[in-house]
């Protein structure tokens, strides 16, 4: 439809203004975390740009320094104190384990259980589907009780076993994932011909073999993407992290700790906040093609 | 292929050919190797742990002695008695009303906004999904900073426009508390809405609207006579998964008011984790969480068959 100048320029006008206003807390947020403490608690103004950037924020969480050093050092009045427990470094490392390794786990179950669904015919084939289809309608909260009683007895729990603490984690949000995965894929391989199988299949080739040296390479792009958006979403999730470990702090849980009875830490928090979101950000920019398939379960293409 | 074998299929003749000592159901030819690693942690941690949560949910706890007393009707009926569980169902439904609401709305206008071929739309577009991926934990924090009473750039300003008083505290208030919770909720994901949206404008077929403008129909008519009823399966699978989502409400509500102030933020999910954390009565804090996995099947399958929509 053909639309007047002055009024696409109004258009253009609102679609920025609708973006920034949706870009404005993020903005902030990063703002936040190169703020001094008195900028932050600026009681008198809102505090845009009137201040000296500092970098303290980052160095205390992302690089272990000694925030009373770093106090003393740089003559800046704060509370002194709790250095390490402001150190974020170890919960990057053991947020970046667990959702690696969920995204391994879960996406070697689901490509196999998917190209089962998506190429064989077998009876019960739309129960299991619904199935897999069900943990997404799942409540986690619903077996979260239960599990940390069962952790506790089957030695899965961090505080007894670390390793078994990760093992534990990344199997729930493998679970958690699992609907995702699955469905993602079987989308992707449904978009291969089934007769790229069948000539496979006559020449000779068992179905393992069809299904690695001629099916996979077919859909690397779609596990590539199904594995971002697993990655993404353990690398957000809370809630069962929250619940299921005391020794393993993800980083969405660490960054809860930094609010204290004495006052929030916001420079901290922000710095840690940030550094978590570039992270997502660049992902996420990766999957933006299959980002609507990913997010409806596959039932939308764009 | 040998003579013998004529009877069986081709694909059938090979997976014994190759491996003669191996089961049949466990070769690749058969779904079942397949099928089980998946169908494996389904079990052990889906329906083993539900199956728990059920039985858990018979027992009464004796908070003295610890011992649990087999009793199957004492959490169901205890939850008819409880205020606070209804409170939380309250909760739970505003929550995800209200927020499905302003979501889908904005995620329409919004959608329809940056639907444009025009250079930079799609800059616009990609900037718009950026919020999806920030932990909730995170969005939660974000929000609880901008919306702080004394310095939050949020409050500051809806007190400058004279909307509350000096000082106000909008988490900290019971009749507003849920609104700023509610605020970062929508704010985290419209965004969800405006993608599905967008993918669903895009695939419209333009020949209607072609016809539509031809016979002088309006923007507005257009809208509502062709794109919302060409959009509608689009929108109920964004509606159900958002819903289910919506359902399951907590990051926010724990990290920005922690259910409180009292428990006028109080949800399902944190009120089970409230009980589960501050009074470790497990058997109640189970019958909680299953009573919200109830709720959802009963809401989600009563939507799809009203809309006849299917993931």
């Amino acid at each position: 439809m053909e639309t007047s100048r002055p009024l696409q320029i109004l258009r253009d006008v609102a679609a920025v203004t609708v973006v920034g206003i949706f870009m404005f807390p993020i903005f902030w947020w990063a703002l936040t975390s190169i703020k001094p403490i008195s900028a932050v608690f600026d009681k008198d103004r809102v505090n845009f740009f009137d201040f000296v950037p500092t970098f303290i924020n980052y160095g205390v969480t992302l690089f272990g320094q000694s925030r009373s050093q770093l106090a003393i050092d740089q003559g800046i009045g704060m509370g002194v104190g709790g250095a390490e427990a402001y150190d974020s470094r170890q919960s990057i490392m053991e947020s970046i384990i667990i959702s690696l390794g969920t995204t391994v786990i879960t996406m070697t179950i689901a490509v196999f259980a998917a190209y089962a669904i998506s190429r064989m015919m077998f009876r019960g084939r739309n129960s299991y589907l619904n199935w897999v289809l069900g943990q997404r309608f799942m409540p986690p909260i619903a077996i979260l009780v239960p599990l940390v009683t069962i952790y506790k007895t089957a030695g899965l729990r961090d505080t007894d076993n670390l390793y078994m603490g990760y093992f534990g984690l990344m199997m729930i949000y493998a679970l958690m994932n699992l609907p995702i995965a699955v469905l993602l894929m079987k989308s992707f391989l449904d978009d291969v011909p089934k007769d790229v199988d069948e000539a496979a299949m006559i020449d000779g080739a068992t179905r393992f073999q069809t299904f690695r040296k001629i099916v996979l390479p077919m859909v690397k792009g779609g596990i590539a993407a199904s594995a971002v958006l697993v990655f993404i979403f353990s690398w957000t999730e809370f809630l069962l992290s929250l619940f299921l470990t005391t020794e393993i702090r993800t980083v969405p849980v660490k960054i809860q700790t930094f609010v204290t009875s004495t006052g929030n830490e916001w420079g901290f928090i922000a710095a840690l906040g940030t550094a978590a979101i570039i992270l997502s950000f660049i992902f996420i920019l990766l999957v933006q093609k299959n980002l609507v398939r990913g997010l409806t379960l596959g039932s939308l293409k764009e | 292929m040998p003579a013998d074998s004529a009877s069986l299929s081709p694909v059938e003749a090979r997976a014994t050919e190759r491996r003669p000592w191996l089961p049949r159901w466990l070769s690749s030819e058969h779904p079942f190797p397949w099928l089980f690693p998946a169908a494996a942690l389904m079990v052990v941690f889906g329906i083993y742990p539900l199956v728990y949560a059920i039985t858990l949910s018979l027992y009464k706890r004796n908070a003295a002695t610890r011992k649990m007393i087999f009793d199957p009707t004492h959490n169901w009926t205890k939850i008819l008695a409880d205020e606070r569980v209804w409170n939380a169902i309250y909760n739970t439904f505003l929550y995800t009303g209200v927020a499905l609401f302003f979501q889908l709305t904005l995620g329409m206008l919004i959608a329809l906004l940056l639907d444009s071929d025009r250079k930079g739309y799609g800059v616009l577009r990609a900037m718009m999904t950026l919020p999806l991926v920030i932990p909730p934990a995170v969005t939660g924090m974000m929000f609880l900073l901008m919306l702080n009473g004394s310095f939050g750039v949020l409050s500051r300003g809806l007190i400058a426009l004279g909307i509350f008083p000096t000082g106000f505290s909008i988490l900290g208030t019971a009749n507003t508390a849920m609104a700023g919770v509610l605020t970062a909720e929508i704010w985290q994901w419209t965004p969800f809405m405006v993608l599905i949206m967008l993918a669903g404008l895009r695939s419209l077929p333009k020949e209607p609207f072609e016809a539509a403008a031809i016979d002088g129909a309006t923007a507005t008519q257009a809208f509502f006579k062709l794109t919302l009823p060409m959009m509608s399966k689009v929108i109920a699978i964004a509606v159900l998964i958002r819903g289910i989502d919506l359902f399951r409400a907590f990051d926010y509500v724990k990290v920005m008011t922690d259910s409180g102030p009292g428990t006028a933020t109080e949800t399902l999910t944190s009120y089970a984790g409230r009980i589960y954390f501050g009074s470790a009565d497990f058997p109640y804090a189970s019958t909680i969480a299953l009573l919200t996995l109830i709720i959802v099947i009963l809401a989600s399958t009563t939507f799809m068959k009203i809309f006849k929509v299917k993931l």
